[in-house]
């Protein structure tokens, strides 16, 4: 997910960043005080999900995590991501200081978009109606990011349909495992601290 | 009492979420790796190597690979094979830059200095003409010479390449433990200083309600 310095054009770097310093705005407008510790420790688990490696094909995947981000924290995804990729860029060297919007909107805009449409089911069905919605929420989420990166791709003389099958192909796993990764947290917060979950539609 | 009480359960649940985080993280940290390309390359005779690989030591495969000279033009260019591997011939005897783009947005570039010992190699008949002058005295004839210095290189090569490889393995390394925690803990307090300028905001809008209260 992490697209490296110099393989974009200046005017997706722009639009990513700009895109980006709005979901940001938006997140911060967003994330009240009883929140921020939420905040942090889920960026801390974005942060290291990146080292989580899943073999595949001729190329290097990882968890992302932005499915589960986007269902916690709503909004304050955004914020989060920036963080935590800017971290794994500095410290990692994982993508890049240029492509930080890029990057960070390709994540954190599925995760929004996951939010709105997984998290009232979620919070309300029984309990394995909600299990196979958090599946789907960390599927999706994954899945969009695919997209999206091939999207960004295009500009690159690298044609939308080869790129997006390259990418969606080898995020396979990672969807499934995300969505497993997703449906278990929301099964062990549902019986441990259903509020984590509850508290998202309060602020949201 | 409840309003106490709040914060506390969600600190609890978050911290909950943490330690699950870093029980699935913690053992693979020997074996990370993740999304970034590096690039190596080293030279070996006339010829350059160039080798690709993801962090924790995974190929790039059928990667491309570029060859510019400083001037910034293209010199050649190929694919690396399914070690992630490419190697080609020295083109120009300057400094080579080496860019390797691997699909899904990786890449990255390496630069290897092609100059001193393309010279020696691309022409044995001239090797070395600093050796060949200071060993004149010695009345040696230059075709001894020019077998000594290929002598000499192979005998280089071979002593050398423990150690290139030995350079090659350490830069697959992952991120290290020390690294990880950092980031971490550079998160933490990323976070509490926001907490703490929110709570100074709130803090002192809440005095000034108090305020407003023991007006009315």
């Amino acid at each position: 997910m992490h697209i490296s310095e110099g393989v974009l054009s200046a005017p997706v770097l722009v639009t990513g960043a700009v895109l980006t310093a709005a979901g940001v705005a938006v997140g911060l407008k967003k994330m009240d005080y009883e929140k921020i510790p939420q905040v942090a420790v889920l960026t801390s688990a974005f942060f290291v999900a990146s080292l989580i490696r899943v073999p595949v094909g001729p190329s290097a995947v990882h968890l992302v995590l932005n499915g589960l981000l986007g269902l916690v924290l709503g909004w304050a995804a955004f914020p989060a991501i920036l963080v935590g990729l800017a971290l794994q860029g500095l410290i990692f060297q994982f993508g890049g200081l240029t492509t930080l919007g890029v990057n960070t909107f390709n994540i954190a805009a599925p995760a929004i978009l996951c939010y709105y449409l997984f998290a009232r089911g979620i919070a309300h069905k029984n309990s394995s109606v909600a299990m196979a919605l958090a599946f789907a929420c960390g599927f999706f989420a994954i899945l969009l990011s695919s997209l999206l990166v091939a999207l960004c791709l295009i500009f690159t003389g690298e044609s939308f349909l080869q790129a997006a099958k390259v990418l969606v192909l080898a995020h396979l796993p990672v969807m499934v495992l995300e969505g497993v990764v997703v449906a278990f947290c929301l099964a062990f917060l549902m019986k441990v601290k259903p509020e984590i979950l509850g508290a998202t539609h309060a602020a949201g | 009492m409840l309003l106490a009480r709040k914060p506390r359960l969600s600190w609890g649940a978050t911290l909950t979420v943490l330690a699950f985080g870093l029980i699935v993280a913690l053992p693979m940290v020997s074996q990370v790796w993740a999304h970034k390309v590096n690039v190596f390359a080293w030279i070996e005779g006339d010829t350059v190597f160039v080798e690709g690989y993801f962090p924790g030591g995974k190929k790039s495969q059928d990667s491309l690979v570029e060859v510019f000279n400083p001037a910034g033009t293209k010199l050649l260019q190929g694919r690396t094979n399914e070690k992630g591997e490419f190697s080609f011939k020295i083109p120009e005897r300057t400094d080579l830059k080496i860019v390797l783009t691997a699909s899904m947005g990786h890449k990255n570039d390496f630069t290897v200095s092609a100059g001193d010992v393309g010279e020696v190699r691309a022409s044995p008949s001239s090797p070395a003409q600093s050796l060949a002058e200071s060993v004149k005295d010695a009345s040696s004839h230059p075709a001894d010479l020019s077998q000594l210095e290929g002598m000499i290189n192979r005998a280089l090569d071979r002593k050398l390449a423990p150690v290139m490889k030995l350079i090659r393995d350490t830069r697959k390394d992952g991120p290290s433990i020390t690294e990880i925690i950092g980031g971490i803990g550079y998160i933490f307090g990323l976070f509490g200083l926001v907490m703490y300028f929110k709570s100074r905001k709130t803090g002192t809008r809440r005095k000034a309600q108090d305020g407003e209260h023991k007006a009315h």
